[in-house]
C-alpha cells in the first residue's frame, strides 16, 4: 500500500512539474541574410551577399539617389562622375577611410557639406535637402558596406551597450 | 476495537487524508502557476531586468505595466497585442541592432508604431499571446507573419500611388504592367491598355508562316542555330514581350497556318522618289549610311538591337519597342516602309511616333534594316511548312481562342474572351487552405505558392494555360511583393477606406498642339502634369524654364544636354511651324506658379556682377563637380555652355533657390545662397551662350509670339 502511495505521490510531483519545464526563453533563430530586409552584394565580391536591415536599406536607396555619382565608379546610369573629380572622392565602401571617422563627423559633413569641415567644397552639403533621420541612414548604410568591414568597438563607443547580447545578431523582426 | 476508539480515525487512515489534502492544495495551485509562468509573462520580467541593466532604467519603465498590453484599431478591426513583450518598440533608446528581440525598438518609419500596432504590416496573429501563435501558421490563424522581405507590399495595402520608399513594391507593380498580367488576369488599379499585343488583323501581310511557327516556338529571336540563347536574357535581359507558351508541334502548325492565312488589304509598294534611289543604290557605303542615319535618329532610344563587342552579344537599347536585331529576316518590305510611314494606320494605338520622313532617309533607313539587321539561320530550324489545309485553319483559329491569345491580341471578328484568368485582386490574402499545390515540391505557404507559378506554372496545375516566365530572383520578389500586396479589401471595409488612391489623370490636351502630342506621342517619354512617360524630362514646368527659340531650335535639332545618357530624343524631322506650336503651348501652358517673370527684364547685368558669379561658380560653390562648361567639369548635371540662350534668368533664380520646389527629385541638393549670391551666379550662367540661334526660328510660326 506504501509502495502505491509513494507512487502515486511521485506520479502526480511530476505532473505538477511538468508545466514549470517548458522550453527557455528564445527569439526564433533564422538565417540573417535570407530574412534580411534588403541586400547589397560585396562590390568587390559579387557573391558575398551582405544583409541589410530596414535603416542602411533606406541608406542604400538614397545612396543610389543622390550619392552614387561621384562615390562609386558604375552608376545606374552607366559612367561615373567619380574619376572626373580632384580630389577624387572615397569609394562608399572604403572601410580604410571611413571606418575610423566617427558617426557624428560623417554626419556632419554631409550635413554641411565639404569646405565647412575642411576638405573639398566639391562635396555639396545636403542638409537642405535629406532630413537628418536620411543621413543616418546613408552613414548605417556606409557602415555596413564597408570593407574592411567596421567594427563598432574600433571606433567611438556606442551610446547604449547591451551586455546580455548573446552575440548572436538577427535581423528579423 | 473499544467503545473510545470508535470514532477515532486509524493512523492509517489519518496519514491518506494528509496526503491526499497536499495533493489536493497541490492541484489547485497548478492553475496559478501556470499562469505566473506564462511565456508573455517572462517575457515582461525579462523587459523589467533588461532595463534595470541600462542607464535609462526609469525611461524605459516609464510606461511599464504588468498586464497585457493590447492596440485596439476598431476600424481596422484589429487587436494587436505584440506590445505585450515587444516593450520597447517605440523606445529610440533601444534601437541598437545590438538589443536582443523582443525588445528592440523598431526602426524610424512614416508611421507610429504605437497608432497602428503590428500586424496592420506585420500580419500575424495579433491577439495571441504567445510566441508560436503569433507568428506562425497555426490552425486557428493561417496568415503567418510575413517576411521582412517582402513587407513593402503592406505598405501597397493602402497606399496605391508608388512611394520613394519602397522600391521593391514599385518595381512588382511595374511588373504587373510591363508583363500584361492583365492580359488574362484581373488586377484592381491596373487598368488594361488600348493594345497589349499587337492587331493581327492583317499578320499574313508582315510576316511569313515559318517566322510565326519560329516566334511561337521561341519568342526569343536572339538564338543561334543550335538553339542556344546567345544574349543569356533568362538571366541578365528583360523577359520577351511575349511570353513563352507551351505549344505542341501540331498547335504550332495549326496557329502558324491561321495566322498566316490572315491578310486583309494588300499593301501596296511606295514608290520612292527615283532620283533618290538613282543616287544612291550604286553608292557602296549605301547600308553603312543608312546605319548612320539609323542611329542619328535614335531609333535605339526604343528598340533595341544585339550588337557585339569583343566576343560578348549584348542588346543596347530601350525596351519600348520591340528589339530589332533581326527585323530584316522577319518583316515583308513593302510593309515595312509603309509601318514606317505611318504606324497608327496598321496599329490605332501604337507608341510608335509618326515621323516627317524624306524619301532619302526612308530608303537609307529601310535598307540598313534589310540588309544588316538580318539572320540567314534564324528559320534554319523550322520544318517544312506545306501550304495549309483549311483544316489546320480551322484548328489554328480554335486554338487562338482556347489558349487565350485572344486576351492579347485583336483579331477582326474573333471576340476576346471575359475572365480568362483567375482574377487575382485578392491574390495577397488567399490562405494556404485556398491554393491547389499539385505535385509541386514546395513549402506549403502563399509565397512559395506565388513563385512556383509564376516559375513553373505546370507543377502546381497539370493543365495550366499560363505561359512560363524566367524571371531574375530580384523580379520574382518584386512581382511577389506587388501580389501579396493585393489584399481585395473592399472600399467599405475598414482597410479599404485608408486607401490612398493614385493619381495619373490622363493628359491628352485638344488644337493643334494635341495632334502634334499624338502624332510625335511626346507622353510616352515625357511626362505632362503627372501623366506620361519617365524615360525623358518632366514637361510640367518647361514653359518657365526654356527660352522660346531654344526650344524650337532644340525640337528642330535635339542635341543632347546630358553627355551620360544613352537614351536621346529622336529627330522628327519636324518642320518649322510644327516646332513653334510645340514651342507656344509649353510656353504658355507648362509653367510654374513659384516662377515669377515679373520684375525680371534681362537686366544687363554688370559686368562685375557677373565675375562675382563665376568666382562662386568656380571657388565657393564648386559647382563644376557636376555641371560642365567649356570643356571641363562633372556629368551629372546638365551642360551649362549654352545655358544663357537655353533658361530664363527666373526659372534659374528660383532654382537656385530651392530645386526641390520646382523638381521634387532632382538631384541638385539645396544650397545657402543669399539673394546677392543668386543675383550673381545667375548673371554669371546668362553670359554663358554658344551658337547663338538665329533670328529667323525665333519669328517662326510666331503670329501670336512667345513671352518676352
Amino acid at each position: 500500500m506504501k509502495v502505491k502511495l509513494s507512487l502515486l505521490m511521485f506520479a502526480l510531483g511530476v505532473l505538477l512539474i511538468l508545466p514549470c519545464c517548458r522550453e527557455r526563453l528564445r527569439a526564433p533563430q533564422t538565417d540573417s541574410s535570407v530574412n534580411a530586409y534588403d541586400s547589397e552584394a560585396d562590390w568587390n565580391n559579387p557573391d558575398h551577399l551582405i544583409p541589410l536591415n530596414y535603416q542602411q536599406t533606406e541608406g542604400k536607396r538614397i545612396f543610389y539617389d543622390k550619392c552614387v555619382w561621384c562615390h562609386a565608379d558604375a552608376t545606374p546610369a552607366g559612367p561615373s562622375n567619380r574619376s572626373n573629380l580632384t580630389p577624387t572622392p572615397h569609394l562608399i565602401n572604403d572601410g580604410s577611410t571611413l571606418n575610423p571617422l566617427s558617426d557624428e563627423f560623417l554626419q556632419n559633413l554631409i550635413t554641411l557639406g565639404g569646405s565647412a569641415l575642411g576638405k573639398s567644397a566639391m562635396m555639396p552639403p545636403w542638409g537642405r535637402t535629406l532630413s537628418q533621420e536620411e543621413i543616418r541612414a546613408v552613414i548605417a548604410y556606409i557602415r555596413a558596406v564597408a570593407q574592411p568591414p567596421y567594427q563598432p568597438s574600433a571606433g567611438p563607443k556606442p551610446q547604449y551597450s547591451v551586455k546580455q547580447s548573446s552575440g548572436k545578431e538577427d535581423s528579423t523582426k | 476495537m473499544n467503545h473510545e476508539e470508535m470514532g477515532k480515525p486509524s493512523a492509517r487512515l489519518r496519514f491518506a487524508f494528509a496526503i491526499s489534502s497536499v495533493l489536493f492544495v497541490l492541484a489547485l495551485a497548478i492553475s496559478p502557476v501556470k499562469d505566473l509562468l506564462q511565456e508573455w509573462k517572462r517575457y515582461k520580467r525579462e523587459y523589467v531586468r533588461f532595463a534595470q541593466n541600462r542607464p535609462d532604467t526609469k525611461r524605459l519603465l516609464a510606461d511599464y505595466h504588468p498586464g497585457i498590453d493590447q492596440i485596439w484599431i476598431p476600424s481596422l478591426n484589429v487587436v494587436d497585442r505584440c506590445t505585450t513583450c515587444h516593450s520597447g518598440i517605440s523606445e529610440p533608446a533601444v534601437l541598437a541592432p545590438s538589443v536582443t528581440q523582443p525588445f528592440r525598438a523598431h526602426p524610424v518609419i512614416p508611421h507610429r508604431t504605437k497608432e497602428w500596432g503590428c500586424v496592420v504590416c506585420h500580419r500575424g496573429q495579433g491577439l495571441a499571446t504567445e510566441v508560436k501563435e503569433a507568428h506562425q501558421t497555426t490552425l486557428a490563424w493561417e496568415q503567418p507573419l510575413l517576411s521582412v522581405q517582402y513587407i513593402q507590399a503592406s505598405c501597397g495595402v493602402c497606399h496605391r500611388n508608388d512611394l520613394s520608399d519602397t522600391p521593391r513594391l514599385n518595381r512588382g507593380r511595374e511588373l504587373l504592367v510591363h508583363l500584361n498580367c492583365v492580359g488574362c488576369h484581373r488586377l484592381e488599379g491596373i487598368e488594361r491598355p488600348a493594345m497589349i499585343g499587337p492587331d493581327l488583323t492583317q499578320v499574313g501581310n508582315k510576316v511569313s508562316r515559318e517566322w510565326i511557327y519560329k516566334w511561337l516556338k521561341e519568342p526569343r529571336t536572339l538564338t543561334d542555330s543550335n538553339g542556344n540563347v546567345t544574349v543569356d536574357g533568362y538571366e541578365n535581359e528583360e523577359e520577351p514581350r511575349m511570353p513563352q507558351f507551351r505549344l505542341t508541334e501540331p498547335e504550332l502548325r495549326g496557329l502558324a497556318s491561321f495566322l498566316s492565312s490572315l491578310k486583309g488589304q494588300p499593301v501596296e509598294t511606295y514608290k520612292f522618289d527615283p532620283r533618290v534611289v538613282g543616287a544612291w543604290e550604286k553608292k557602296p557605303d549605301l547600308v553603312q549610311q543608312g546605319e548612320v542615319r539609323f542611329r542619328q535618329m535614335f531609333c535605339t532610344t526604343c528598340h533595341s538591337i544585339a550588337v557585339t563587342r569583343a566576343g560578348e552579344t549584348k542588346l543596347i537599347g530601350g525596351d519600348i519597342g520591340p528589339e530589332l536585331s533581326k527585323a530584316g529576316s522577319k518583316v515583308n518590305p513593302d510593309w515595312l516602309v509603309a509601318w514606317l510611314r505611318n504606324p497608327q494606320a496598321f496599329q490605332p494605338h501604337s507608341l510608335m511616333p509618326r515621323y516627317q520622313w524624306s524619301d532619302e532617309d526612308l530608303f537609307l533607313v529601310t535598307r540598313y534594316i534589310q540588309t544588316s539587321l538580318t539572320d540567314t539561320d534564324l528559320l534554319g530550324t523550322v520544318p517544312k511548312l506545306d501550304p495549309p489545309s483549311p483544316d489546320e485553319i480551322q484548328f489554328g483559329r480554335r486554338l487562338f481562342q482556347e489558349k487565350g491569345c485572344a486576351s492579347c491580341h485583336v483579331i477582326k471578328g474573333i471576340k476576346p474572351p471575359t475572365d480568362f484568368g483567375p482574377d487575382l485582386s485578392s491574390m495577397g490574402s488567399k490562405t494556404v487552405s485556398q491554393l491547389l499545390f499539385g505535385d509541386a515540391k514546395v513549402p506549403h505557404t502563399l509565397i512559395a505558392y506565388i513563385q512556383q507559378k509564376i516559375a513553373d506554372p505546370v507543377s502546381v496545375n497539370p493543365v495550366a494555360r499560363m505561359p512560363q516566365y524566367h524571371l531574375k530572383p530580384t523580379d520574382l520578389a518584386a512581382l511577389t511583393t506587388a501580389l501579396l500586396s493585393l489584399t481585395g479589401e473592399r472600399p467599405d471595409s475598414g482597410i479599404g477606406t485608408l486607401r490612398v488612391p493614385a493619381n495619373n489623370p490622363e493628359f491628352h490636351p485638344a488644337g493643334a498642339f494635341g495632334e502634334l502630342y499624338e502624332r510625335y506621342k511626346c507622353y510616352v517619354y515625357h511626362r505632362f502634369n503627372g501623366y506620361g512617360g519617365t524615360l525623358a524630362p518632366d514637361l510640367s514646368l518647361e514653359g518657365s524654364r526654356a527660352q522660346r527659340p531654344w526650344l524650337i531650335s532644340f525640337l528642330k535639332n535635339p542635341q543632347t544636354l546630358r553627355p551620360s545618357l544613352t537614351f536621346r530624343m529622336p529627330q522628327f524631322n519636324m518642320t518649322d511651324q510644327e516646332a513653334g506650336i510645340l514651342a507656344d503651348y509649353l510656353g504658355m501652358v507648362m509653367q510654374s506658379r513659384s516662377v515669377s517673370f515679373a520684375g525680371t527684364p534681362p537686366a544687363d547685368a554688370s559686368p562685375q556682377l557677373a565675375s562675382l558669379g563665376k568666382q562662386l561658380y568656380e571657388v565657393k560653390y564648386q559647382c563644376q563637380s557636376c555641371h560642365t562648361i567649356g570643356s571641363a567639369g562633372g556629368y551629372v548635371g546638365p551642360n551649362l555652355n549654352n545655358v544663357g540662350n537655353w533658361m530664363n534668368s527666373a526659372w534659374i533664380k528660383a532654382w537656385l533657390k530651392n530645386p526641390q520646389a520646382l523638381v521634387p527629385d532632382t538631384l541638385e541638393p539645396r544650397r545657402d545662397f543669399t539673394d546677392q549670391e543668386i543675383e550673381a551666379i545667375t548673371a554669371y550662367l546668362m553670359t554663358l551662350k554658344q551658337n547663338p540661334p538665329a533670328r529667323k526660328l525665333a519669328g517662326i510660326a510666331g503670329a501670336q509670339g512667345g513671352r518676352p
